[in-house]
């Protein structure tokens, strides 16, 4: 939060739940339809499935899981975001689960408020900031927080 | 291979390996004038490139190594243990000079760690001598020497004079030098050498110490022949002409020096980049199969059976290059356990099986580690001290056996040393101590053997005043995992331990078992299944309770796959039991159907589900999903302490 440059920031938002995410777009591989997904046995929630995403085996990161809203049907409009983040320290892709996606926004440095601690039904330490764009909050997630397999 | 120190740098690296394992057995057979050959031939390769490529200090210290070491090959000072000791020590330097790569220079440190092993070295060597003819000792005799050298040699640094000093310290030299070959003036090109020596050389030194002179100037023409062993005909022998017509070649044996090999040096990420393209190949092939067999259609059908044929071919043939001998580990620990020995003054002699039994390179690169633990291990708490030894009537000398064999799919790796045995009450008192096992818990001895691989039962030192083993153990037992294999302990108390690692032959594409739990598809390591039956009904109804299975009088006891992995537990009728083999004993597996043999491209797995205990990486099927490979040893493990912790 207190590392924000003044360089406009590019961001895609999905939908979670009603409410609209945004990741940086430079982490952002690629959008793909649902893939059918091999459950992983006792894994950790936050990463239950795996997926193959053009021969590579990817892990399924579902961030309900940990921003503690309920788990929802696969909907028409679902997608899985196909993220490049460090997982540990390794570059890592994940496929992120979303209910939509959304578009694709620029916020500059100004725009982006700092996340109120009590404004918001989650941890404010996954967020980076937040933003309204078009009358429309979106929350900017943190990728160095959001993504390690256990939440810190 | 585009840097030529580089180049070198391996090359040497492989010399200084070899002057090793020449040195440690020269001290078992210090008469040996082959070995104190290599050992200077060695030393002598090392010096001549080692100054090409720009590692003078190298060289130097090379030289003055060479020049001690000569007092040996002619016989005027004997191989001892101390000699052994600081040749060794010195080859450690040779490696810390190499390590400081071309044109570097020595610090202080180093430089004067050099002068005070050649020092030693001297000193060695002068106090020693040979007295007794230690080495075989060796007539005089007279060789003659033709040597023509390349045309081009001198533009290439050759030093007739240098050459002719070096044979001359082999022994008494003449020579001449004629000049018929050399054209008319006008003809000539004056950097050309057309320059032919004639030579008569009596010597004590070998064949071999000639032909290292001439190790670098293999293009040019050498002819050496013996001439008649009686000095009074080596006197008339100086007609070189008469000489090598009078004198066939008398050793046959002895060609010129480098033997040419025919392989080729190729690094290995290359061959992990064809190994990746053969991957993928695999799991397109598995989907043309499956698209062809949905087809069915004659044609296609037998492309594909054919294109498949092919692929495992060519997968056996690029896993057959990936394979090296174990030898090149096995070699390392020589040294190792020489050390040791010396160090906690138990004496123990290494001996090794199987040298030639061939391991996936990447298994190999990561089985040092482990190999030394277990070997640290057997000499510091297996092997006992000499006099516990003679009090029991065994030899002074302990010996640790590293074997290797193959069978089956696997390579069997087995460290075994003829000291106490494993003590299975101090490991008991020790687990219930760590509070491993509880005080009432009745385990077998195999049982027991197995917690010393239990993270957090070892704290080492209180350990060995028990004369327990287990430094270490669990990174043992970590790195054999984390490349699909096993490890287990035999022990007999006053006879000896003996600990087996069980490893893949290689760990890119495996034959596996595929199998359906639940939604999902499994893959088995095939060589591990030992066969696969059918659960019982009877069985299916009181599965709550004991969980063991009759099959052909042999109790098995089996875990439901379904209940393990947390899945809704399977109403499957008819299910299927695969039957593995884990550290030796047979224990089921209860999956709802066996889908048949896989042949399986492990893809490692993100760090989301790298730590889950069972899992050993993930596969793409021919279908495009995504299968996940059961690691079986950690999974039984798994499943059978599960109902310890609800207890």
């Amino acid at each position: 939060m207190s590392d924000l440059s003044n360089t406009p920031q590019t961001a895609l938002t999905f939908v979670l739940d009603g409410e609209t995410f945004g990741v940086d777009v430079a982490r952002v591989e690629e959008i793909v339809d649902p893939l059918p997904m091999t459950r992983a046995p006792n894994a950790d929630p936050f990463a239950p499935a795996l997926v193959n995403v053009r021969g590579s085996i990817v892990p399924v990161v579902d961030l309900r899981h940990r921003l503690g809203m309920a788990a929802a049907e696969q909907r028409p409009s679902s997608r899985l975001l196909v993220l490049n983040v460090l997982v540990d320290g390794e570059p890592t892709r994940v496929a992120l689960m979303a209910d939509d996606v959304d578009a694709i926004v620029e916020t500059t440095a100004a725009e982006i408020e700092a996340v109120p601690e009590l404004g918001l039904r989650w941890p404010a330490k996954y967020f980076r900031g937040v933003a309204r764009k078009n009358g429309v909050l979106v929350i900017l997630l943190d990728e160095q927080t959001t993504f390690p397999p256990q939440a810190a | 291979m585009s840097n030529p120190s580089d180049t070198f740098a391996q090359e040497a690296e492989e010399l200084l390996q070899s002057l090793e394992q020449s040195l440690l057995e020269l001290e078992g057979a210090p008469g040996n004038a082959t070995l104190v050959d290599a050992v200077f031939r060695a030393l002598h390769t090392l010096k001549g490139s080692g100054d090409m490529f720009g590692f003078s200090a190298l060289a130097r210290f090379t030289h003055h190594f060479e020049t001690a070491f000569d007092q040996v090959r002619e016989g005027r000072a004997r191989v001892s243990h101390e000699l052994i000791a600081v040749a060794l020590a010195s080859r450690d330097h040779l490696a810390a000079l190499l390590a400081l790569g071309a044109e570097a220079v020595a610090d202080a440190g180093i430089a004067a760690e050099g002068h005070a092993l050649l020092a030693r070295l001297n000193a060695v060597v002068e106090e020693q001598p040979a007295g007794a003819a230690n080495v075989e000792a060796r007539a005089t005799r007279t060789w003659h020497i033709r040597f023509r050298p390349a045309t081009n040699a001198l533009r290439n640094g050759f030093r007739p004079d240098l050459l002719l000093a070096e044979l001359a310290e082999l022994g008494r030299l003449d020579w001449s030098c004629s000049d018929e070959l050399v054209p008319a003036i006008e003809d000539l090109d004056a950097s050309d050498c057309w320059l032919v020596w004639e030579m008569t050389l009596e010597t004590s030194g070998s064949r071999e110490a000639i032909d290292d002179v001439f190790l670098f100037l293999q293009d040019g023409e050498i002819d050496i022949t013996a001439a008649d062993e009686a000095p009074a005909e080596a006197e008339t022998g100086d007609e070189p002409v008469t000489a090598d017509k009078v004198e066939p070649q008398l050793e046959t044996s002895a060609g010129p020096a480098a033997p040419k090999s025919d392989s080729v040096r190729v690094q290995s990420h290359r061959l992990d980049e064809l190994m990746d393209q053969l991957g993928e190949l695999v799991i397109a092939q598995a989907r043309l199969r499956r698209i062809s067999d949905e087809l069915g259609d004659t044609t296609l059908g037998e492309t594909a059976e054919e294109i498949e044929r092919l692929v495992t071919g060519l997968r056996d043939a690029t896993l057959s290059i990936r394979m090296l001998p174990i030898s090149l580990v096995f070699g390392k620990f020589r040294r190792v356990v020489r050390d040791l020995s010396e160090e906690l003054g138990k004496p123990a002699q290494l001996v090794t099986e199987g040298d030639e039994t061939e391991v996936d390179k990447n298994v190999i690169d990561s089985l040092t580690e482990p190999l030394v633990h277990l070997i640290r291990n057997a000499i510091d708490h297996g092997i006992e001290t000499p006099e516990t030894r003679a009090a029991a009537g065994k030899p002074a000398a302990a010996r640790v056996t590293l074997r290797a064999r193959q069978a089956g799919g696997e390579v069997l790796i087995s460290v075994t040393d003829n000291g106490g045995g494993l003590d299975a009450d101090a490991i008991r008192r020790r687990a219930i101590e760590r509070k491993l096992i509880a005080a009432t818990d009745d385990l077998s001895e195999e049982a027991l053997y197995q917690l010393i691989f239990e993270p957090g039962f070892s704290t080492a030192k209180a350990l060995s005043s028990v004369s327990g083993r287990g430094v270490g153990m669990d990174a043992v037992r970590r790195v054999i995992e984390d490349l699909r294999g096993t490890v287990e302990v035999r022990s007999r108390t006053g006879i000896g331990t003996e600990v087996t690692l069980r490893l893949p032959l290689t760990l890119a594409i495996i034959d596996g078992l595929l199998v359906r739990v639940g939604e999902g598809s499994f893959v088995l390591p095939l060589a591990s299944v030992e066969e696969c039956v059918e659960l019982p009904e009877d069985e299916e109804a009181r599965q709550s309770g004991r969980s063991i299975l009759r099959i052909r009088d042999q109790l098995v006891p089996f875990v439901a796959l379904d209940t393990q992995f947390g899945f809704p537990p399977s109403d499957r009728k008819r299910r299927r039991v695969a039957i593995v083999s884990v550290e030796g004993r047979r224990v089921g597996l209860v999956v709802d159907d066996v889908l048949g043999q896989h042949q399986t491209v492990v893809k490692p797995l993100s760090a989301y589900h790298r730590g889950i205990e069972g899992l050993a990486g993930g596969t793409i099927l021919g279908d495009g999903s995504v299968a996940l490979i059961l690691e079986v040893a950690t999974l039984v493990r798994r499943a059978q302490s599960a109902p310890r912790i609800a207890a």
